[in-house]
């Protein structure tokens, strides 16, 4: 009984520490949102996560680490404006003496920056993800900064999380079992195997309502007067086989059978079933007359199900059309 | 109490016994099904299309080009030390691998050493794709400080400088032109060809028929007798995996295995470097490439360069990688793009967890095969070996 309200005890105050933590850096920190954990630079977000990838494989975690080595810090931009921001990086040993409860007023109250730091990395532009690796010489508390300037205004937004390296501090061995049961906990929700369960049943759910949609919904009519677009194609050197780039020839017309001219054609597509697009990027790059225009670039990867989407302007209107496809 | 430790001891030892049953059992090998048929036949070498043309390289299919890049791709000149040829690490003892996680040459090389065979049939070269021909692939390791760490300047003065050299250059390409580095056109084009002799030969290396070729042609005869003696039951059991549930051809397709397209299957990171951005990155090297297709060194009058144009970026390939050809797998380890997998095990074992990717989005899915299934498509891949080197020298 005192075991469990000593465990309770020590759950409560982890709850509560992770609460103060998030209010605390909400305008520019590292906060566990849902099962993500995310970094905020002022407004602008991103995915962040952690690897140790010697000691802990593929294992992500989200501010504390378990062991003083290499590590790699990630951040996936949530907000496309990081893409285009110089962004650095700098991982310093906690001179202020406030721990979780570090902040940039703090670290600008820093003397001494420069003999702190024990990781910089300069200001970069990533277009794609963001990445740096440090291996950790010793165990301890440390607290990261991330600044992201905007190039317009030249203005400076910044992130600071406080982390640990190494579990430091750590009593007896009830105290175990709740950080047991929260890294196990943290494993299902990091490991994505929580998410996936639930994601799996609603990705499910959705594409069997998307497919319904897609059995009723008729293709879209170009204009009411016209009725509906119809679209065929054909592929002149012969038919489709993976893993070759070819050309088709898309034909366009109305349900009654009026040819289509004029049309400015966008064409994507990709395979349902394994979430990826085509591997290459096709464009309409003639019109022929008749309602034929010429679409090269097309090039499939896999066999099995694709499916192509034929988005359709004219002057009347725009319409999309899905081509479903057995490869 | 002893009769009860007794009992229980009992228990476990029926309890493992079947376990260990269960894992070795015998079963039927599959009947293959038509529909399974038509795939097996998409896998055999029986079903290569000729060569693609490369419209870029005017002596792609001349014979005294591919003589010409033989002797380049084994010459140890071409490098800053003298001691560095192609050959250093694409080794045709080992399918033109070099059996290390990353190549070694003047220092350690980006990644692993991939194989030349058959690369002749892909749009793209090097794991991330940032060259669109064999011969614009062939220069970049000429000029690598890491590979052979010479210069266009220093190779063209080797080619210029030796008899045998010259006149198969002249032969083949005409005159050198201004050479010395003050006509920095002359040079580039000088250097371009080097590349296209090179490639001239790399594309006479073309895989060889296996294990596996011949068992198709007996599936597909109806010789049962002929396809068991070919194949035991437990490669029958991992090709059918291979081809089903492992989901394998996704990407591993076609008479090379091979899509020559570009994935993110969630590899962990080398020790000490950053997970590698691949494509992504890759994608925008050989758009800049002054050696590709659309450049000024392409003998494409036409230019038209179908994969450079209709060539698709974006988020999705990050930390994605070209897939390797599986032909001959066995003898090419370590695998991966940094060689991060020892062995053909330690590979499927990733496959099967298929862990969320570092950077970008793993597209794999985990298969939950169980070890000895796992042990199967093992089988099946080491019946990709070819019993003889292509072009052994």
């Amino acid at each position: 009984m005192i075991m469990e309200t000593t465990a309770f005890r020590l759950f409560l105050s982890f709850v509560v520490s992770a609460f103060f933590s998030g209010a605390v850096f909400a305008h520019g920190g590292v906060v566990q949102e849902d099962d993500l954990c995310v970094i905020k630079v002022n407004y602008l977000r991103a995915h962040f996560k952690i690897y140790q990838p010697r000691v802990s494989g593929h294992e992500q975690f989200c501010e504390d680490l378990p062991a003083a080595s290499e590590s790699v810090f990630v951040m996936e931009y949530q907000h496309d404006a990081l893409k285009g921001m110089p962004i650095d990086f700098r991982i310093i040993r906690d001179v202020t003496g406030k721990g979780r409860f570090a902040r940039m007023e703090d670290i600008e109250q820093i003397d001494d920056l420069g003999s702190a730091t024990v990781f910089y990395q300069e200001a970069v532009i990533e277009p794609n993800v963001f990445t740096v690796l440090h291996e950790f010489s010793e165990e301890g508390e440390f607290i990261g900064i991330v600044s992201a300037t905007q190039p317009d205004t030249s203005k400076v937004y910044a992130a600071v999380f406080p982390f640990e390296v190494g579990f430091t501090g750590v009593g007896y061995w009830p105290f175990f079992i709740v950080v047991l049961l929260l890294l196990q906990l943290q494993y299902l929700v990091m490991s994505g195997r929580l998410r996936r369960w639930t994601k799996g049943r609603w990705s499910r759910a959705a594409s069997s309502l998307l497919f319904c949609a897609l059995l009723i919904a008729p293709a879209a009519p170009v204009s009411a007067e016209d009725g509906e677009l119809r679209v065929s194609y054909s592929t002149p050197a012969g038919p489709p086989e993976i893993n070759r780039i070819h050309s088709w020839i898309l034909h366009l017309e109305s349900a009654d059978g009026v040819p289509l001219e004029n049309a400015t054609i966008e064409v994507a597509g990709g395979m349902p079933e394994h979430d990826h697009g085509l591997p290459t990027q096709p464009r309409v790059t003639k019109e022929l007359g008749n309602g034929d225009y010429r679409l090269d670039g097309m090039r499939f990867h896999m066999r099995g199900y694709w499916e192509i989407t034929v988005t359709v302007v004219t002057a009347e209107g725009s319409s999309v059309v899905l081509i479903p496809l057995h490869l | 109490m002893r009769s009860l430790l007794l009992k229980l001891g009992v228990v476990v030892v029926v309890i493992v016994v079947i376990v260990i049953g269960w894992q070795n059992r015998s079963t039927e090998p599959p009947v293959w099904t038509d529909a399974e048929i038509d795939v097996l036949r998409s896998l055999s070498l029986a079903s290569l299309p000729a060569l693609p043309p490369d419209p870029s390289n005017a002596v792609a299919d001349n014979a005294q080009a591919a003589a010409f890049g033989e002797r380049l791709f084994f010459d140890p000149r071409l490098s800053a030390n003298g001691g560095i040829a192609c050959s250093t690490c694409h080794q045709p003892a080992r399918h033109f691998t070099d059996g290390l996680p990353k190549g070694q040459a003047i220092g350690t090389s980006k990644r692993n050493t991939p194989s030349i065979v058959g690369s002749a049939y892909s749009p793209w070269l090097y794991w991330d794709g940032r060259r669109d021909s064999q011969w614009a692939q062939a220069l970049s390791p000429l000029e690598d400080p890491n590979e052979h760490g010479s210069s266009r300047l220093q190779v063209v003065a080797v080619i210029a400088g030796d008899d045998a050299y010259r006149s198969a250059y002249r032969a083949l390409f005409g005159e050198f032109g201004d050479i010395s580095g003050d006509d920095p056109v002359a040079l580039n084009n000088a250097f371009a060809n080097v590349g296209k002799a090179i490639a001239a030969f790399e594309r006479t290396l073309l895989p060889v028929a296996s294990r596996f070729d011949d068992y198709v042609d007996a599936v597909a005869d109806g010789n049962r007798q002929q396809r068991e003696s070919l194949f035991s039951d437990d490669e029958v059991w991992g090709l059918r995996l291979f081809i089903g549930e492992a989901n394998c051809t996704q990407c591993h397709n076609g008479p090379l295995f091979t899509n020559n397209e570009f994935h993110n299957t969630g590899v962990l990171s080398s020790p000490g470097e950053l997970p590698d951005k691949g494509r992504v990155a890759g994608v925008q090297e050989a758009l800049a490439d002054p050696f590709n297709c659309l450049g000024d060194h392409s003998d494409d009058p036409a230019r038209q360069c179908a994969e450079l144009t209709f060539v698709r970026t974006g988020p999705e390939l990050i930390g994605a990688v070209r897939t390797p050809s599986l032909r001959n797998v066995e003898l090419t380890a370590p695998y991966m793009h940094k060689g991060q997998a020892a062995t053909l095990a330690e590979a499927l074992r990733h496959y099967n967890e298929a862990p969320d990717a570092m950077i970008g989005h793993n597209e794999a899915k985990p298969l939950e095969l169980s070890t000895r299934e796992l042990r199967q498509v093992e089988a099946f891949l080491k019946t990709l070996t070819a019993p003889s080197v292509p072009n052994a020298i």
